[in-house]
């Protein structure tokens, strides 16, 4: 676990095999109500459980475009703020309930100089109390030297 | 309830067509600054670019960016929040029939986001207004799942800018399933 970087590492320093910093978030009722409503999305199964219940979910559970902020999260506050985000795929696995921790954990599987930019592809993934809630791969352009 | 053959039919037919009324969703509001500190602050995503105007200049983008991840907010529609629950959970009016109004007629009220991928183009900057252009991708069989039988939907996003150029593209897939042990 570290504090998220302020500059972005030197292309010659990044190497397949490096692991991303954990990032670990304590979920609760209100971290998935705030990233509901941030992300501006108002269907009631991420707010409401009483209406989660009626859907068969034990309580309410997080948003899919809350988990893929919080994967540009933990991928920029390892890349800094020179790297940009060019892709991101995630598949969703168990489901992300109030009340437990969600670990990030990632490492570099791919980098290559590609348009002028250096790529380098994360292979990440999120677990919680009841197994693996995400996984997914990223690319994330570094600028090159000079 | 209607025959599965005549829902097969109905949803192959949308296949490539636009999701909704016409399929293109404006943004209510330009790329601005308040909410973007508002999702910086719900994810704790402190990187300086998107809120730090100082760091932001010293950055490669030379000013203020949105979160790339925000692509999708920008054109959520703006919700009616009352009758949500007797809606289906639906935050919108919806326009017409779509293929999720099938699906949730034939059973599959149940809704589970599965997948989302995301190209990034290019950043966006405020003040500027995004459209989202929606195409079916495709419909499976029903399949049985950890929450009841259910079908995987797949649509197409493209994003531009004013200017019509893409900004970013995305394809999402939900699960519209029958919830067991929930009252029908």
């Amino acid at each position: 676990m570290s504090a998220p970087v302020r500059r972005t590492p030197a292309w010659g320093d990044v190497a397949e095999g490096d692991e991303l910093p954990d990032m670990a978030v304590d979920v609760t009722a209100t971290v998935i109500v705030a990233g509901a409503i941030a992300s501006r999305d108002f269907m009631p199964v991420h707010h409401d459980r009483d209406y989660a219940n009626s859907q068969g979910a034990p309580d309410i559970f997080m948003n899919i475009l809350s988990d893929t902020a919080y994967c540009s999260r933990f991928l920029t506050d390892w890349a800094g703020p020179d790297a940009v985000v060019r892709r991101l795929a995630i598949r969703l696995g168990v489901p992300m309930f109030p009340g437990a921790p969600l670990v990030y954990s990632g490492s570099v599987t791919g980098h290559e100089v590609r348009d002028g930019e250096g790529i380098v592809e994360v292979t990440f993934r999120a677990v919680n109390d009841l197994g693996e809630h995400l996984s997914g791969t990223a690319e994330l352009g570094f600028p090159l030297p000079g | 309830m209607r025959q599965p053959e005549d829902l097969d039919a109905r949803l192959r037919a949308m296949v490539g067509r636009p999701v909704g009324g016409r399929g293109v969703a404006v943004a209510p509001d330009p790329v601005n600054q308040p909410m973007i500190r508002h999702w910086a602050a719900a994810f704790e995503d402190w990187n300086p670019v998107y809120t730090d105007p100082d760091a932001a200049a010293r950055s490669r983008f030379g000013a203020i960016v949105a979160p790339p991840l925000m692509l999708q907010t920008w054109t959520m529609a703006t919700p009616k929040i009352s009758g949500i629950a007797e809606r289906g959970g639906s935050p919108v009016e919806t326009e017409g029939p779509t293929a999720l109004a099938a699906l949730d007629e034939a059973g599959y009220v149940g809704t589970l986001a599965t997948n989302s991928e995301f190209e990034i183009v290019r950043y966006l900057r405020l003040g500027e207004v995004v459209s989202a252009t929606s195409t079916w991708e495709s419909f499976t069989e029903e399949k049985q799942t950890r929450l009841g039988p259910g079908r995987f939907v797949t649509w197409v996003t493209t994003y531009t800018d004013e200017a019509g150029e893409v900004v970013g593209r995305q394809r999402f897939r939900i699960l519209k399933f029958k919830p067991e042990g929930a009252p029908a």
